[in-house]
């Protein structure tokens, strides 16, 4: 019998040997490993010194693990070809912290851009998916605004609404609701969630930050604290 | 004595060992293109021509101004220094301008204008976290930025500097009319000096300076890493090294072209 990958695991991941671990003063023994499952939203919080923020781009193959694994469905994204790493990353949803938007692009644009260079639907396809989006996000009266123009919740709506471009199973957010209202930061986090189903949200979400809004905990299966144990946090 | 040999050594492998990363990163544009996804080719070609409007059709007033000028100062100077030989002023256009200065002078305009242009937007995709946000949403930065602005660079440069000798060539035989001197004898004397490997050598020129503008800059722009501070010190990078590999181009080419 065989079991289906885990959209997402952590295996003995060093957090104290990641890049800028000595400057951050991080525990050099703190392992991290945790796996989580289909449906669930998952959320690990810790302060800058944890080595929280270096968790998404591992995840994504963006920078090597030291030592241990870092798996998407059961594959090591940091360990495939360049062509290989583009292709499989478009199956993910991907929210950076800052935003990550392009700035010479309107919020259309960048929700646009992955749509139009990773998939081959048709102009009339892309534009409606767009569109849904847009309106999802309650974006559409800015959708024609510069990053620069539009305000901080606007353009943390605008790259989470890029995260969805493709509709993916599982959607990571670094950091996504730092600077945000508790009102805001929910509404975010039932659009990435996609709604319900009988196991928990219809995609998987995994949510890295340092705080997360009291409104929205029991909206998470689970939460993580790293740095409340000083060496070796399993999950 | 040894230690100095030593200190020359390093010296000499660490000069040399920085033109690695710049070779790499052509390598890797390059290896790129293949890859290029069929709905990523027609966003490509968007962003290059884009990157044509700005790079070509906007520096042309900039380089019609230089041409002319340069043509006038080249004219009044040959005129006024060797009076007897005024129905040499075409051959003296042709060597000076067509052959060395036309796609020098293009170049340099092009660097002011877009060379320092890429490098600084690229440098700040950097800073601002969009190149690696560009990566984690699977579009490959060569395929989006690099390689439309090489592209860009190469056939702008290339038309660009056809278009400074035809209008310095032009200008030449506006000037020489004006100075009472002979235009049929210009012409005649342009085309007399003109041989085919001047178009081989215009067109060569044309892509190389345009591929060191495109790649040059852009590998500056995406080198940035500590922050919005090194923005300025990549540009100058960026600048420096174009206009030094074009120099030494120029000189590498003229050697094997007039063997």
């Amino acid at each position: 019998m065989t079991s289906e990958p885990l959209p997402l695991a952590f295996e003995g991941i060093p957090l104290g040997l990641l890049p800028g671990a000595g400057r951050r003063g991080s525990d050099p023994n703190a392992v991290f490993s945790l796996e989580v499952r289909p449906h669930e939203t998952v959320v690990v919080l810790g302060d800058e010194t944890s080595g929280v923020d270096r968790l998404a781009a591992l995840a994504l193959g963006l920078d090597p693990a030291p030592a241990g694994r870092a798996m998407v469905w059961g594959t090591e994204i940091a360990l495939l070809s360049r062509v290989r790493q583009l292709a499989f990353r478009r199956r993910v949803g991907y929210l950076p912290a800052g935003d990550g938007l392009l700035q010479n692009l309107s919020l259309r644009d960048n929700i646009r851009l992955p749509l139009r260079f990773g998939s081959d639907f048709q102009p009339d396809d892309i534009e409606g998916r767009v569109n849904v989006i847009l309106a999802q996000l309650r974006l559409k009266a800015v959708a024609h605004f510069r990053p620069a123009a539009a305000t901080e919740e606007e353009r943390r709506r605008a790259a989470l609404g890029r995260a969805l471009a493709f509709d993916p199973e599982l959607v990571i957010l670094d950091q996504p609701f730092d600077g945000l209202g508790e009102r805001v930061a929910a509404e975010l986090l039932e659009v990435a969630r996609g709604g319900d189903v009988a196991e928990g949200g219809h995609r998987t979400v995994f949510i890295t930050g340092q705080d997360l809004p009291a409104k929205l905990r029991p909206r998470v299966e689970r939460l993580i604290r790293l740095g409340a144990v000083p060496a070796g946090v399993h999950a | 004595m040894f230690e100095a040999f030593a200190a020359i050594g390093r010296g000499t492998t660490r000069r040399f060992s920085a033109l690695g990363g710049p070779a790499r990163f052509a390598f890797e544009a390059l290896a790129a293109l293949p890859s290029l996804p069929g709905a990523g080719r027609r966003v490509a070609v968007r962003v290059l021509l884009n990157q044509l409007r700005f790079t070509a059709l906007q520096a042309v007033p900039l380089v019609i101004l230089l041409s002319g000028v340069l043509s006038f100062v080249v004219i009044q100077t040959t005129m006024q220094t060797f009076s007897g030989l005024n129905d040499f002023v075409g051959t003296v256009m042709v060597v000076t301008i067509v052959r060395l200065l036309g796609p020098l002078l293009t170049a340099l305009a092009v660097i002011g204008r877009s060379g320092t242009a890429i490098t600084a937007e690229l440098a700040t995709n950097t800073v601002m976290g969009e190149i690696r946000a560009l990566e984690a949403i699977g579009i490959d930065p060569y395929h989006y930025l690099v390689l439309p602005r090489l592209a860009g660079s190469v056939l702008s440069v290339t038309v660009l500097i056809v278009l400074f000798d035809v209008v310095a060539l032009t200008g030449g035989w506006l000037a020489t009319s004006v100075n009472q001197a002979s235009g049929g004898r210009y012409v005649a004397n342009v085309l007399a000096a003109l041989d085919t490997s001047d178009i081989v050598l215009t067109v060569v020129k044309g892509i190389l300076f345009g591929a060191i503008i495109g790649l040059l800059p852009s590998y500056h722009g995406l080198k940035v890493s500590r922050g919005p501070t090194e923005i300025p010190q990549a540009v100058t990078r960026g600048t420096v090294a174009s206009i030094g590999s074009i120099f030494v181009i120029t000189a590498i080419l003229m050697l094997l072209f007039r063997a």
